[in-house]
């Protein structure tokens, strides 16, 4: 073996050694932000946690597949998204969402019906609890939901959420306006309970 | 024709998602604007999805346990 390649081997390692230490630093840096997502992607906390865990004990181990530069907050929600999708959610087929005649206006109107119109509907809060858009968001049904999620609460544009799904981006924005609006439908819903 | 005419209330609604999303060309954009500026019954409803949409994300934000970051931090790789 020639003398310089056996010498700068140590120095390669070393190399490698400090570029994975800056990769799991950066990935542990957006952990909170990752758990944000997660935490609605599932129905529980627990299931949250799990695949989490699960989604950095793979990317820690998968991190030479990580290419610098590019968006790793969209590379980490992939990896929780596929394991989300292979950990037997093709197991409970969703049901497919009922024919939806409400226009984008219907949660407002339904709103204003129920206030007898004239009052502030723009509060929000008042008639809708937190529990209310929680529990809401989570009888959106799963292929829906997974885009209100990115988009929504993770600030993903829609050409990451494409990436991070693998579906093309018109599917995303069918997808999304249609989660929208049995969003609505659902929260309009717990508007008319007492 | 299909514009934001008189009494276009239904085109407006249609345009209601990619308008907040960012998603209309400036031109739609601006035409858009200028409807929303006339028409208080399209200015509530877009008033109120845009707050909605603040809401929700309010609403549905849960933060990660101290103890979940740090079997996250046990999870890297040992030291070569």
């Amino acid at each position: 073996m020639a003398e310089t390649e056996r010498e700068s081997e140590p120095r390669e390692l070393a190399a490698e050694a400090r570029n994975r230490v800056r990769f799991e630093e950066e990935a542990l840096e957006l952990a909170d932000q990752v758990y944000r997502v997660a935490r609605r992607l599932v129905s529980s906390r627990e299931e949250a946690e799990d695949l989490v865990q699960e989604a950095y004990s793979r990317a820690f181990r998968s991190w030479q597949s990580y290419t610098p530069g590019t968006n790793m907050r969209a590379w980490l929600l992939r990896i929780l998204t596929n394991l989300n999708i292979d950990r037997g959610r093709r197991l409970q087929r969703q049901p497919e969402p009922q024919p939806l005649e409400e226009g984008d206006y219907f949660l407002y109107n339904r709103m204003e019906q129920a206030t007898g119109g004239g009052t502030d509907v723009e509060r929000i809060d008042d008639r809708l609890s937190q529990d209310d858009i929680v529990g809401a968001l989570s009888a959106v049904p799963h292929d829906f939901r997974d885009v209100i999620v990115l988009v929504d609460i993770g600030d993903f544009t829609y050409a990451d959420a494409a990436q991070i799904l693998d579906i093309p981006i018109g599917t995303v924005m069918s997808r999304l306006h249609r989660g929208r609006r049995i969003l609505k439908r659902e929260l309009a819903e717990k508007v008319g309970e007492p | 024709m299909g514009g934001f005419g008189e009494c276009s209330c239904d085109h407006c609604e249609e345009v209601m998602q990619p308008y907040l999303d960012r998603e209309l060309t400036p031109e739609e954009h601006a035409e858009a604007e200028a409807h929303l500026a006339g028409c208080a019954y399209c200015g509530k409803r877009y008033r109120f999805e845009a707050e909605l949409r603040v809401y929700v994300k309010t609403a549905c934000r849960e933060e990660m346990s101290p103890e979940l970051k740090a079997k996250l931090v046990a999870l890297r790789l040992p030291e070569a």
